[in-house]
This record gives structure tokens, sequence and C-alpha cells, in this order.
């Protein structure tokens, strides 16, 4: 449990909020580069953070991220003209170039300067890795480019989505660092899911439902391990990593591609979950490609047009009681990532976390938290940049291995922890 | 019309959530395993707590057996490299009456792997759990998020 001002302070990120702050020490990723296919592209509105934005690629595919309203009488940009190195509001011809600077202002003389008195509050976007990153913090304070692995190896090899979550970040994450729930929700998609079948390490979650958990610390946040029998009285291994503030990994499966998450909020009732699926060495499959845009593994189908899942809260996540009680879905949900999604939005845009019962395998959640809320009140009492936010912490990588029984996974996994160009992550 | 789960999902309706209490009590007994955890022990046993009883390491079969028949929950405490053998008759008392444990390994700042092995290959069969952090900061809260 946690008590209401601590649940207030984690679940609220606009702006001049402690967590608001926290989340505006890193990149974090604002659209899929495809958002904004092609020099003068249409806008398109983006919230973050709880502030409402929009995103444009000008003439010279310079992107830009600024304020959605126009400074004169407030007309929303999306509606702009994307033309001429400029945003140009339709309403009476104000101009904005990327930087949110105004560049022309029709109605007044050119000589009088007047354009250069008014600017939208911009921040940078980059692309890098198929997604646009943004850092809305205080310029004086902003950190190198983001690292990931993902977003740093060569474009086939890696593939990513994002969908709509209908609640706050933290449910939707807590529910990417609680790995007692796979056994459950999860149970009928391990030998059937493209994206997962086939493994060995499969065999060994079948075999033990009830893994045993170990809660690390390490640089950049947690490493989360659920260990189960193996042969010969070793233990085998998936490891999780958590970063903060909300990046997550989850263990591979044979040679089957690496993935994880961001959850970015789009306000306190919302979040973006980002999913991605990469491999470091080798480039994802026609086949797994496929089976990723069509929503098998972490990713989704979507409503067309959108963002928002097709099974989605308006159509009772097109829950199929015959197949829960046939046993072919445990929850009746289909795909992993509406089982998550769904439960997780049932739970209210933001959770009472006073209410809840943790017992001890949600330990890594408790941890999390705990390193959230010691890392914002370093951050606001006394400046202290957060884990996550240093290029080193961002090079991890997850895993699954067979260790023996008395070795530290710290250890036994110290090199497959660690994301190396050209290297096979460790997987069973 | 919304469907039942968009309506249920709405902050509006989360106002009709029922407010009583949804659990009972817990009772914890937290134990030191070695000596040179008995300083995070005794600043722990001086916090507040509402059913938790704390003991050191070693204690006696059939005390331990009363206590752990009371008990919802076990913690036990243990220092990276500290001798944790008492982890085996506590997790056997638990064991009978199926009262689950989390071990929390203290001081590893500067543990060697040795001496975290040591301690691991102590703790890990009798441990349902295992945290392994730089500091122990994080045990109160812990402990508070686990309704101690």
């Amino acid at each position: 449990m946690l008590r209401k001002e601590q649940n207030d302070l984690l679940t609220q990120t606009g702006p001049g909020t402690p967590m608001g702050r926290l989340f505006r020490s890193y990149w974090i990723p604002a659209l899929l580069s495809e958002e904004l296919p092609g020099n003068d592209c249409p806008p398109v509105r983006v919230k973050l953070l709880s502030e409402r934005l929009v995103a444009f690629r000008d003439s010279n595919g310079r992107y830009g991220l600024v304020d959605e309203f126009c400074a004169h009488r407030g007309v929303s940009l999306w509606f702009a003209r994307n033309e001429d190195c400029g945003l140009r509001c339709p309403y009476h011809g104000w101009k904005y170039d990327v930087t949110g600077q105004c560049i022309d202002v029709p109605s007044e003389p050119e000589a009088s300067g007047f354009s250069k008195k008014i600017k939208l509050k911009s921040y940078p976007l980059v692309e890098r890795g198929g997604v646009l990153w943004t850092y809305m913090g205080d310029p004086a304070t902003q950190p190198p480019l983001p690292e990931w692995e993902f977003a740093t190896v060569p474009a086939p090899q890696s593939f990513t989505s994002k969908r709509l979550q209908e609640s706050n970040w933290l449910q939707a994450m807590e529910g990417g660092i609680d790995s007692s729930h796979v056994s459950w929700l999860h149970r009928g998609d391990l030998n059937s899911d493209p994206l997962f079948k086939g493994a060995k390490g499969n065999q060994y979650n079948l075999n033990d439902a009830r893994p045993v958990f170990e809660v690390v610390e390490s640089p950049g946040g947690l490493y989360i391990g659920a260990r189960r029998n193996a042969e010969e009285g070793k233990y085998y291994w998936r490891i999780t990593q958590w970063v903060m503030p909300s990046f997550t990994m989850i263990a591979p499966r044979g040679n089957h591609s690496v993935h994880g998450h961001f959850w970015i909020p789009i306000d306190d009732e919302n979040c973006w979950t980002w999913s991605f699926d990469y491999h470091p060495i080798r480039d994802l499959t026609a086949a797994e490609i496929a089976a990723m845009r069509n929503g098998k593994g972490i990713h989704v189908k979507y409503v067309p047009g959108s963002f928002r899942p097709a099974a989605n809260k308006d159509n009772d996540y097109l829950m199929d009681r015959d197949a829960q009680k046939a046993g072919r879905s445990f929850s009746g949900v289909e795909g992993i990532a509406m089982q998550d999604a769904s439960l997780q939005e049932s739970m209210g845009p933001v959770v009472d976390r006073t209410k809840e019962n943790l017992v001890s395998t949600d330990n890594g959640i408790i941890m999390a938290r705990h390193r959230l809320l010691r890392a914002v009140k370093a951050l606001i009492d006394k400046d202290v940049t957060p884990p996550g936010v240093d290029v080193e912490h961002q090079k991890v990588r997850s895993a699954a291995i067979v260790l023996p029984p008395d070795q530290p996974f710290k250890e036994g996994a110290r090199e497959a922890m660690i994301a190396r160009p050209s290297v096979a992550p460790a997987s069973v | 019309m919304l469907s039942e789960s968009a309506r249920a999902a709405s902050a509006a309706e989360a106002r009709f959530r029922i407010q009583a209490p949804n659990s009972r009590p817990r009772t914890t007994t937290v134990i030191a395993l070695d000596a040179a955890s008995e300083p995070v022990l005794r600043r722990l046993a001086g916090e507040s707590w509402s059913r938790a009883t704390f003991l050191q390491a070693p204690v006696g079969e059939a005390e331990l057996r009363d206590q752990v028949d009371q008990s919802d929950q076990v913690i036990m405490l243990a220092t990276a490299g500290g001798c944790a053998d008492a982890a085996e008759a506590v997790g056997r008392a638990c064991s009978r009456k199926r009262v689950t444990t989390t071990a929390l390994v203290v001081g590893t700042e500067n543990a060697t792997e040795p001496e975290l092995s040591k301690t691991l290959v102590q703790l890990r069969p009798w441990s349902l759990m295992v945290v392994i952090a730089g500091s122990d900061d994080y045990i109160t809260d812990m402990m508070t998020a686990l309704r101690v």
C-alpha cells in the first residue's frame, strides 16, 4: 500500500509537479517517426505530461514540437498549413517555425518586428530508431540522446509500436515488473503466440508455475529475477530490467526477438504504452514483423486510423467467455497486451493504492516505488540527477539464463545484462 | 451508450467503490539471522508497527514454532557474508504452516561475490522472495507496503 500523498506524488506528472519534473529529466518517446512521414506533412496533435502540443516536420525535414495553440486567438495549430518552413495558422496567417518562434504576422508591418516578440513554448524533437524523442525539461540540463539498444540497432532489426492505454502510467508500468502474473494471466500464450512459442525456456515456465523472485538494485533501477528449477540442481533465471522511470525489458525466449516497453504519461488518466521488439544480431523476419503488425506478442491491433487498441473498454475488450471457460484464454481477452491493459484499466483511471494488499511476490513493485520516491526527493531537494538519465544506465539487456544454485544472478548474468553491439542475447 | 467496462472504469464510478476495510491486520515476525543484522533489527523494532514481533536468531525450536504459528508472514534479515544457517529452521517452521517468507539481504555495499553467494545459498531454499539492495533504507517502506 501507499499513503494517499505518496500515490498522488507518483501518479501526477503535469507541469510543476515533482514527478512531472522527474519525467522531464529524460528523453521520452513522443511519436513514431512514421507519424510525420515527409516534409510539410500534416501536423499531429501530441499530449504529453499533461501538456497539449503539436508536432510537425518542416520543408527542410526539421522536426518541431510546439504549444498546440496559436498565440493570437488560441486556435489549435492542428488546423495549420505546414508550408515554407513553418506552421501557418489558418485563422489570420500567423506563422511559426520548429522552435515555436513566430516568423510572420501578416497584419503587422514586417518592419515593426512584432513577430519576434511572439514565441510558443517548444521542445526538441529528434529521430532515433524509428521513434521521435523529446526532452521537456530545463534546456540547461538536457542530457545526451538516448542510447537504448532497440533504438540504435540497424532498422531491419527492430520494430516499435505504441498504443493508447486509458489509465495512469504507474499502474501500467507496475504490470511490466509484476513477473508473478505471467503464470496466470498469460499462461495460454507461451505455446501458441508465434513470437514466443518453441523456446526451451517455455518448458521451464510451464513446469513450474510458482517461481521464486529476487529483486536486486541496479544503477538505473532494478533487476527482477524469476527463478525456476532447471536440470542438475541448477536454476533457470528470467531477468527483467527496469530502468527509471518507466522502461522495462522482458527476458527473451529462444531465438525470438527481445522486447520491452516504455510507459509515458499523456495526462494523469491516460498513457502511451510503447512496445519494442528487436534482435541484437539479426534482422527481424517478414513473418515476425507481420505477426507484430497483426497484434501478436506484446503488440495490438488498432481501431483503424488510430493508436487505440481494437479491443478496448468501449467493446468490453471483446471478452470471450467461451474461450475463458474452455481454457483457451485464462482471462477471456485475446492477446498479451490487452490481457494486461484490460485489467489495468479496470482498476480505474488512477488506482487507489491505500486499499491494496501487497504480498511478498510484489516486492519488485514495492522497490520500484521506493526508488522513484527516493529519486524524486533527491531531485527536488538537492537537484540530484535521477537514475536512468545516464546513457550507461540505458545500455542494458534482459536475460534468460541457467546458473548454478549458489550464484548471485547479478554476477552470473553480468555480461548478459549489458547491451553490446553484435553480441547475441542470453536466451534459453 | 457506454459499454459496461467503459462506464465502470470511469473516475465518476470510482466514487462508489466500497470504503470498508478489505483485509484484517497481518501479524508479522521479523527475524535477524545473524549478529551483524541485529542493528537493523533494532532500528526497525524502534519504529511504529501494529502487529510485529522482532527476534534475534538463534531462537529455540518451540518459541520459533509458536511465533510462526501466530504469523501471517515472516521477514528474515541476513547480512551478506554472515552466517544465515538459521534460515533453515525458520523456513521449516514456515513451510509447516504455509507461512510466506521474505529474505532481505543487508550490508551488500562492500560484500564480495563469494560472501553474497554464501548467504544466498542459505536463504534461497527457504525464501519466496529475496531482496538485495545497496542500503537498508527501503525496509521500512517495504514493511509498510506489506501492512506490517
